[in-house]
């Protein structure tokens, strides 16, 4: 592992460089706390008056919120002027750090670069140490916005004559992307538009289908697409007027007529003979040339044994008794003369095709033929070229063999197919970029309209009067929890550990909290409904142990907020999040109160218990 | 000089200057032998032969030159043996070109650090143009982070007040918005500041209410259907603050969804950071909205940012030759900060 700069080294040149406050950001939260950490090895570099402002400052802060009074990272912060900012510490902790900033009281902030969007405070420098970040699973390089939103902290306007940005080599670090994000211009944005099912829900309650598709169309997304389809449609005019000189001939649709005969043709074709190699004489003669025909080969006469085909060519061949006694084997086509002369005798199956006594007789009787002998005539056919084998096939079907601008079409089939097969793929690309968004929107109010929230036409169920309600991801499974009862009666702590995890969509690991055996079963049965789901909704992580801290948190009324977070693994500021996640799912379900008052009033006791402490500190 | 002379000339130098003569004249030149190269060389037109020979009295000039410095090297080696001297591998290779570049120094990067006398608040010309082209039509604003987008919003929620106009401000994150809620208390008065999330409502009837874009989408939804507590009639501004999320892959639909629900009568303002494509948006705008849309691309940073590389152990040594970072003009890695990573990587990281 190569090391990266020791923050107590990177601060220390910082602060003689006149460079502080400086923002640094880290790869992650651990590497933000350690580096905090690593400062408390050392002596305090901060005059005594210079910790006595932060902490007076620290001090009236905490009036208004009171959950950092005691925050244990108070004297690191006094003593050495630099914190750490980052989404596992709370909100008010990270307000007061900004604050802190903004009054020049600190010299650094260790933050992470995932938040950068987050870090609302400006400094005169910026410390880089990485150019990628992870997104999801795996890591990706910053992209130029994210890089200069990361140095567009540099430099507080008013305060500070130049900003400077410094980049520390660490093993996550490529200079040219940093360097490339520095200089270049930001990335243009792109339209994510997708239609969820609160949308559908919502603009059927209030748009006639018209409107709804007017509205769709407004979108950017809609204009980035339609900026698409111009590009293709210029393409498709060009190809237009590229086909232009294959306008209508004989027929009005030639092509696709010419298409239909050359298929037709190809397909009649494949119905001859696979191998027809015969000459026509061959052909002709292949009927004369049984066993016992007397024929002119090359060297006098022969008698015809058998004929066969050989194996591997497939040509006809024959197995002749020549007049000197022997036996030879020679093709069909090597025979010059048929004799009208045939000496009949009995065949065998096997070599030499006749019993050895008859062999003699023939020999002798070949030799005594006479000199003259009349010949069979062979009436050889002219091959039929494939013309006429075309007229003789097709006329009856096709106008084509006998048209005058068949050669012509023979010509342009080719490239004008080509065309046409082109512009119409542009035109079906064309289509589909401008009606996506709208069969997107029809797909998923079909989806609706199978569940049960939509009628036939597209009109609100009763059902989906009060589901339009419920705006938050995963809508499809609070919706159909609801309507399966599976709410009914149930605690207020049991509704608000369903509904935490539900919300909590991050795959940080947490230890395990006990859950009550009710809330357990209950989250059983929710992950089969949220599985049964899959392919309409992706399904959340469902996580048990946010489920048991949200349950702990309201179950447990008197106990506080260090207690709750002493009984996890996780961030504090994870914690905040969850339950205050939790409370706006929760707040929705509060919104049904006039159709499921049970439900809404349980949401309604939970939220009331949840609101305490650091809950509510910040609105 | 006459063809036979030229021809001499060329003979008495040594191949490779003979293949820097021709590099730009004879393709593959490499190839060819010396011979050959002369050959070629004396074939040439009358005019380039001209020039040929100007540049070959440059070249023979320099090999002098070089000679010479070699020369008092060597002589200088043997008197002062004991003083190091520069390798001849550091004289520049054409000293008759006397193009000697000196490299940026840190005290160059770090020149003029420090606070600004302090004087009154002045605003840019396009935060002017801003404020005043929202009085009739939309505006969207690209500019960098930290240039004083947020001036604009206060004094476009200043405009919209003294009409007596309601006023939405919405921001992506529930952090973002508490940190404006406080900022806006502050400068409004608590009494005209309201703020909604999720879950609470503080304030709700004051003229500038603060949200994140979430929930005004909502509210477009409810004040769709007609069961609705939003004054829409006296919404004058709403002003969607980081609009670069609307390309989020998850979000972003939402500032879509917003933009189009918006109503009419009100005038949208876009904050957003520096992003590539803002004509493409304002030209969206002014093509789904009654009103039709400016747009106001500011890419100057406000404080001038410069680049400097450390690593541990090292010294602070600039990143670029120049002196500050300017977009779209390209960059060149300072030498000393290219030897420093490159040291890096070679000694930890095994890369080459």
């Amino acid at each position: 592992m190569a090391p990266a700069i020791h923050p107590c080294e990177l601060v220390e040149v910082l602060r003689r460089h006149h460079l502080t406050p400086a923002i640094i950001f880290l790869t992650s939260r651990r590497a933000c706390d350690d580096a905090l950490e690593a400062f408390t090895h050392e002596p305090p570099a901060l005059s005594q008056e210079r910790g006595e402002t932060i902490r007076t400052f620290l001090e009236t802060f905490s009036k208004d919120f009171p959950s950092i009074e005691n925050h244990p990272l108070i004297p690191v912060v006094q003593a050495y002027g630099v914190a750490a900012h980052h989404a596992g510490h709370l909100p008010s902790w990270k307000i007061a750090i900004e604050e802190l900033m903004r009054h020049g009281y600190l010299d650094a902030v260790f933050a992470t670069t995932t938040l950068a969007a987050g870090v609302d405070f400006p400094a005169r420098t910026v410390v880089v140490t990485q150019s990628s970040i992870r997104k999801s699973q795996d890591f990706t390089d910053l992209t130029i916005s994210e890089i200069q939103q990361l140095a567009g902290r540099g430099g507080r306007r008013g305060k500070d004559l130049v900003g400077f940005v410094v980049i520390t080599p660490s093993p996550y670090i490529d200079l040219h992307v940093l360097a490339k994000g520095l200089t270049g211009f930001p990335e243009p944005i792109n339209s994510q538009f997708v239609v969820s099912y609160p949308m559908v829900l919502n603009l059927l309650k209030a748009h006639s289908l018209d409107q709804i598709e007017g509205l769709l169309a407004k979108s950017f997304a809609q204009f980035q697409l339609n900026q698409r389809a111009e590009i293709h449609q210029d393409n498709l005019d060009t190809i237009h007027s590229q086909l232009k000189p294959y306008g209508p001939r004989e027929c009005a649709d030639w092509i696709t007529q010419w298409k239909v005969f050359d298929l037709a043709r190809r397909r009649k074709s494949h119905r001859r003979p696979p191998m027809e190699t015969d000459t026509p004489f061959v052909k002709a003669c292949l009927p004369f040339l049984t066993p016992g025909r007397v024929v002119g080969v090359s060297k006098g006469r022969a008698l015809i044994l058998r004929q066969y085909r050989s194996r591997g060519t497939f040509t006809p061949m024959i197995s002749v008794l020549k007049s000197k006694g022997t036996i030879g084997e020679c093709h069909a086509s090597s025979v010059t003369d048929v004799y009208d002369h045939i000496i009949e005798f009995q065949p065998l199956r096997g070599f030499p095709w006749v019993s050895p006594p008859t062999l003699t007789q023939l020999t002798q009787a070949i030799t005594q033929l006479p000199a003259r002998l009349p010949t069979v005539p062979i009436l050889t056919q002219a091959p039929q070229t494939e013309e006429t084998l075309l007229n003789d096939v097709l006329t009856d079907e096709f106008a084509c063999p006998t048209c005058p601008s068949h050669p012509a079409c023979k010509k342009d089939y080719a490239m004008a197919s080509r065309l046409r097969i082109k512009s119409q793929q542009l035109e079906k690309t064309i289509q589909a970029l401008k009606d996506g968004l709208w069969h997107q929107f029809q797909h998923k109010a079909d989806i609706l309209h199978k569940f049960g929230y939509l009628t036939s036409t597209y009109q609100l169920t009763q059902d989906g009067e009060w589901a339009r309600l419920i705006r938050i991801d995963h809508s499809l499974l609070i919706t159909e929890l609801i309507r399966m009862d599976a709410f009914s009666g149930g605690a207020p702590e049991l509704l608000a550990g369903v509904m935490a995890s539900i919300c909590h969509d991050d795959d940080r690991p947490g230890s395990y909290v006990r859950l009550s055996t009710g809330l357990s079963s209950m989250l059983s049965q929710v992950r089969t409904v949220a599985d049964s789901l899959g392919a309409y909704e992706s399904p959340p992580l469902l996580r048990a142990d946010v489920a048991g801290l949200a349950e702990q948190w309201i179950g447990q009324p008197q106990s506080g907020w260090t207690a709750l977070v002493r009984s996890t693994s996780m961030a504090e500021g994870d914690v905040y999040r969850l339950l205050a996640r939790t409370l706006e799912f929760l707040s929705q379900l509060h919104g049904l109160r006039h159709t499921h008052p049970g439900l809404a009033d349980s949401a309604h006791q939970a939220m009331e218990i949840m609101r305490r402490e650091v809950l509510q500190e910040l609105p | 000089m006459s063809h036979e002379q030229l021809k001499l000339e060329l003979e008495h130098l040594p191949v490779r200057l003979l293949h820097a003569l021709a590099k730009g004249r004879v393709q593959r030149h490499f190839r060819l032998g010396k011979r050959r190269l002369i050959e070629f060389f004396l074939s040439l037109p009358e005019d380039q032969i001209n020039t040929i020979q100007l540049e070959l009295q440059r070249i023979l000039n320099v090999e002098q030159t070089r000679k010479e410095l070699r020369h008092n090297l060597q002589a200088q080696r043997k008197t002062l043996k004991s003083l190091s001297l520069p390798t001849t591998s550091q004289f520049t290779r054409y000293p008759s070109d006397g193009k000697t570049s000196v490299s940026l120094t840190l005290e160059d990067v770090l020149e003029g650090i420090g606070i600004p006398e302090p004087t009154d608040f002045v605003p840019d010309s396009w935060q002017i143009e801003a404020v005043e082209h929202l009085a009739h039509s939309d505006v969207i604003v690209s500019a960098p982070t930290g240039s004083g987008k947020t001036y604009v919003a206060i004094e476009a929620i200043k405009q919209a007040m003294i009409a007596n106009q309601t006023v939405i401000y919405t921001s992506p994150l529930k952090a973002l918005s508490n940190t404006k809620f406080m900022e806006f208390s502050q400068i409004f008065g608590s009494q005209q500041v309201g703020i909604l999330t999720g879950d609470r409502r503080d304030n709700a009837h004051a003229p500038l209410l603060i949200m994140t874009t979430e929930i005004l989408r909502n509210l477009f939804y409810d004040a769709a259907s007609g069961e609705i507590d939003l004054r829409l009639h006296t919404l004058g501004l709403v002003i969607l603050d980081e609009s670069q999320y609307l390309a989020d892959p998850e979000r972003g639909v939402v500032w879509e969804e917003t933009i189009i629900l918006c109503p009419g009568q009100a005038r949208l303002l876009l904050l957003s950071a520096s992003i590539g494509n803002p004509q493409e948006l304002s030209q969206w705008l002014a093509s789904i909205r009654p009103l039709p849309c400016h747009l106001i691309r500011h890419t100057k940073r406000s404080v001038p940012l410069r680049g400097l590389y450390l690593q541990a152990n090292g010294p602070l040594v600039p990143l670029f030759q120049t002196q500050s970072i300017t977009q779209g003009k390209g960059f060149t890695f300072h030498p000393d900060a290219k030897r420093l990573l490159s040291e890096y990587e070679s000694k930890y990281l095994g890369r080459r």
